[in-house]
């Protein structure tokens, strides 16, 4: 009876919570990956190395040499956010990918046993 | 919509099947029975068997219920509908079915969560509900119906035992009268419900993810390793779970707050709020909003933390100012050019002055604040705002000050409900429901340093040494009280106590003679208090003693103290001729730190005593009107604007004024009750006390003369305490008849009183006792019996 109850959940309610589900799980990826700060971010310097600014009176030495500092510190940052942003889009589309063909193999999966069946009656051995 | 409950109710067949297979052991077995089909068909097809994919496809049959049991089966939730059994909880779901009657609801009931909770938080046990099953309805559909509506009344999502619980009292024929006896009513019932909720939604959000702003949130940010070595990170500590109970209030500093920092001007934020009115809580439930990803704030604000800068180890690491300056400086530029700090100051006058433990930095801080280029909170109290904007008004005027006021009943219950889960895990205790109530009760009457809802919590807290088999009840909440603040809270239980006070004339009377009315006025007076029938707001009573001197005035205070204050040394005495003088108004009020015997000091250290006023008209008319309100509203304010109660105090005010009347009165034959007016006249027209002040007493009791006969027994009450002194030599002291009228004789002085019958006695008896002692004609065990040859009075 439970297996009964069980299928029939499976093709009503059981598909938009594994859609839910898999929302879910995207939006965690997208939190882990701060996505939205690492885009917000890209161009900040990385852990404000440099943050000090030179005053109008500091010697032009010193301007070139924080103005430096800072653009090596932009560099830093836009690079290791990049990665990350690379990395973590590479995940979620994957993830997406993934979520998106069990979606869609959702309904199959109850008729995973009957292939095992059917390839048990034809024979089909590796 | 109907009122009973279904069992064919799709959601009763679903609770089973939860029931039955969202259990460990079946979830186990499912695994199990999955890596063994698939690791045998894997195997086989290994073995070129091609029986291998029939297993691994019936594999994925177990995953498939697991997900189930997990996902459709993991809660049950309420239908939006009006039907009784679509809105039951998950447990009442199991537990009922059609036929249960009331008496087996109530049995059903001790079995659900929610019915346990009301039962243990209310103090309404399983005997009580099984006792009262005999007067409920003879079916379960009025209960059922109550349920409902009380679901509605107080936006229950679901009927839960607790619901249920409640509802089945409801429909008992006289439930008031029942509550009563628990010192309830049924709103404490329905926020027991609300309560119930609550733990629930807090046992559910916990279960959510967390989304915190993920790898990437601090990488824009700098490295602050001063501040972080002087610093304690509050947004550390950010767990996730939503603080449903916030004050109405305290949201709206929140809002403010983010409102002062998302916008332009000074960035910095004052909270000016008594100590325990939740400033602290509001600083961490502000730290919580800012690192929650899904709050609704913007997104400069979104992700910075807060750091609350610890003074004393600042000032312990500088060797002196200069090098506090530096680490402060070294600090700032650490949280500029970070970027996402916000610094909290914590007791923020301790940066402003010069003290023990505190160092002023004002001049480092005042441009900071008023450059706005550092966001900071600055935690201070009304005093100290004060005292911080008379000497310095650029600081006042750099800060936006936000006030903090205290909790009201209401919501600091609300506190504590959602306080008392920690309490509970940290001291493995359980709190009653009227435990709560108590510690705000009791807090605001004996607790004055420290504002709501801090005070409550922290005797909360403290009743939890008080429990009673794990169980923290409102007597835990008392006993703490009256353990803490030596005060007496409870009204009297024990038979001793009850015994005590029924008899307490004579218990008086065999430490006095005579002057009833003061006696009976005084027993009365505590015997109200003790019973609970007392004005909470006024001392336990308040009486001005007028009479001769020698007749018992003074000595009455005393034996009230002896009797019913434990002891003698409760007595806080003031010899009002000792404060002639306006300025002695100062004297009265001054710091316990600076003079431990001035009226306020003693009263803080000692609340439940007996205040004794002696010849209070030679007290200045200014300390006079200094202790109108101490009559009153037993309140006074000591110099550093403390409230000190004197609500647990008998305050005694002794007068010799009109003492030549009452004598002349009484020794024309006249009662008291005749000329009691009269004299009260005579003091006002007098001027010797004005109206307004004679009027603050609960009663003015007339002292009357001593006569020959009162002092026989005033004698006989003198040879005792002799006797008591000479108990540890085991020597008695009697006195012939003889000799008794010759001291009576000698010792009667209608003006002095009793007084020089001590005198006489001292002379005579106590010197023939001490010579027998010497000359060891007294020996242990023995009686001396005085006749009148041996007494020579000189």
């Amino acid at each position: 009876m439970a297996i009964i109850e069980m299928l029939s959940w499976w093709y009503a309610h059981g598909w938009n919570v594994f859609i839910k589900k898999n929302r879910h799980t995207l939006s965690n990826i997208v939190d882990f990956f701060s996505m939205n700060s690492l885009i917000r971010t890209l161009f900040k310097p990385f852990r404000q190395i440099s943050a000090e600014t030179a005053s109008a009176d500091s010697s032009l030495d010193l301007k070139m040499h924080m103005f430096l500092d800072r653009l090596i510190s932009r560099f830093i940052g836009f690079f290791s956010r990049l990665f990350l942003l690379i990395a973590g889009t590479f995940i979620i589309i994957i993830g997406a990918i993934c979520s998106l063909a069990l979606i869609i193999l959702w309904p199959l999966v109850p008729f995973i046993p009957i292939a095992g069946i059917i390839l048990t009656v034809t024979g089909v051995v590796l | 919509m109907s009122s009973t409950f279904n069992s064919h109710n799709p959601r009763v067949k679903k609770a089973h099947q939860k029931h039955t297979l969202n259990t460990p052991i079946i979830i186990v077995l499912n695994f199990i029975i999955f890596i063994t089909l698939l690791g045998g068909g894997i195997t086989l097809l290994f073995f070129k068997y091609p029986l291998g994919w029939t297993l691994i496809g019936f594999s994925v049959i177990p995953l498939m219920m697991v997900f189930w049991i997990k996902s459709d089966l993991s809660e049950i939730p309420v239908k939006p509908s009006d039907d009784f059994t679509d809105l039951l909880s998950e447990s009442l779901l199991l537990l009922l079915n059609e036929n249960t009657t009331p008496a087996e609801l109530v049995k059903i009931l001790a079995k659900t969560p929610g019915g346990m909770f009301i039962m243990v938080r209310f103090g309404l046990t399983i005997p009580v509900f099984e006792q009262l099953t005999n007067y409920l309805p003879a079916s379960v559909e009025p209960i059922y119906n109550t349920a409902k509506a009380i679901r509605e009344k107080t936006n229950s999502t679901e009927i839960t035992g607790a619901t249920l619980t409640v509802a089945t009292i409801e429909n008992l024929p006289s439930f008031e009268q029942l509550l009563n006896q628990f010192k309830l009513n049924i709103s404490d019932l329905y926020q027991g419900i609300d309560w119930f909720n609550y733990l629930n939604g807090l046992a559910k959000d916990s279960k959510k993810p967390i989304h915190s702003g993920g790898i990437a949130r601090d990488l824009a940010f700098g490295y602050t390793p001063t501040l972080q070595h002087f610093a304690i990170n509050l947004s550390d500590r950010y767990t996730g779970a939503s603080h449903k109970v916030q004050q109405a209030e305290n949201a709206e500093i929140i809002q403010k707050m983010i409102h002062t920092f998302t916008h332009g001007g000074r960035q910095n934020v004052a909270l000016v709020g008594a100590y325990g009115s939740g400033r602290s809580t509001i600083v961490k439930n502000f730290a919580e909003t800012l690192m929650d990803a899904d709050s609704k704030i913007p997104n400069n604000l979104k992700f910075r933390q807060l750091y609350s800068l610890d003074a004393p180890s600042l000032i312990s690491a500088a060797k002196d100012q200069g090098e506090l300056e530096y680490l402060m400086i070294r600090i700032m530029n650490e949280i500029y050019s970070a970027k996402n700090i916000i610094l909290c100051l914590d007791n923020a006058h301790l940066f402003f002055e010069e003290g023990p433990g505190s160092i002023d930095i004002t001049n480092l801080l005042v441009p900071i604040l008023e450059a706005g280029n550092i966001r900071m909170i600055l935690i201070m109290d009304d005093q100290r705002f004060l005292e911080i904007s008379a000497k310095n008004p650029a600081l006042a005027n750099s800060l936006n000050k936000i006030v903090v006021n205290p909790s009201n009943q209401e919501e600091t219950i609300k506190i504590l409900m959602d306080q008392v889960p920690y309490f509970e895990h940290q001291k493995n205790v359980v709190y009653t429901y009227r435990a709560l109530t108590e510690a705000y009760r009791l807090s605001e009457q004996y607790i004055h340093d420290i504002e709501m809802p801090g005070k409550a919590k922290l005797l909360l807290e403290s009743a939890a040494a008080h429990s009673e088999n794990g169980l923290v009840t409102a007597e835990s909440v008392q006993t703490a009280v009256e353990k803490t603040y030596g005060v007496k809270v409870k009204v009297a239980d024990s038979d001793q106590d009850r015994e005590k006070l029924l008899n307490l004339e004579q218990l008086i009377h065999e430490r006095m003679i005579d002057q009833e009315e003061a006696v009976s006025a005084m027993a009365n007076a505590l015997r109200r208090a003790a019973a609970g029938v007392k004005n909470q707001s006024r001392p336990i009573g308040t009486f001005l003693f007028l009479g001769p001197t020698g007749v018992g005035k003074t000595e009455l205070a005393k034996t009230l103290s002896e009797v019913y204050f434990k002891g003698e040394s409760n007595i806080i005495r003031l010899d009002m001729n000792e404060f002639v003088s306006a300025s002695d108004v100062s004297r009265l009020i001054r710091d316990g730190a600076s003079d431990a015997l001035s009226l306020t000091a003693q009263v803080m250290k000692q609340p439940f005593s007996v205040v004794l006023l002696d010849e209070i008209e030679k007290a200045h008319p200014s300390v006079l009107t200094t202790l109108l309100q101490v009559l009153d509203e037993g309140i006074l304010r000591d110099e550093k604007n403390r409230e000190i109660s004197f609500r647990d105090c008998i305050i005694i005010a002794t007068s010799n004024a009109g003492a030549n009347t009452i004598r002349d009165k009484i020794t024309a034959g006249a009662k008291i009750n005749d000329f009691k007016d009269e004299i009260v006249d005579n003091l006002i027209t007098s001027g010797e006390f004005k109206p307004e002040f004679l009027n603050r007493f609960d009663e003015i009791c007339l002292f009357k003369p001593l006569s020959k006969e009162d002092l026989i027994q005033v004698l006989d009450l003198i040879i005792a305490s002799t006797n008591r002194t000479l108990e540890p030599q085991k020597i008695t002291v009697t006195l012939s008849p003889e000799a008794k009228q010759i001291l009576i004789e000698q010792g009667y002085d209608p003006k002095m009183g009793a007084r020089p019958m001590r005198r006489i006695v001292q002379k005579t008896v106590e010197n023939i006792v001490a010579s027998a002692i010497l000359s060891g004609s007294a020996e242990a065990g023995s009686t001396l019996t005085i006749t009148p040859s041996e007494i020579n009075i000189t």
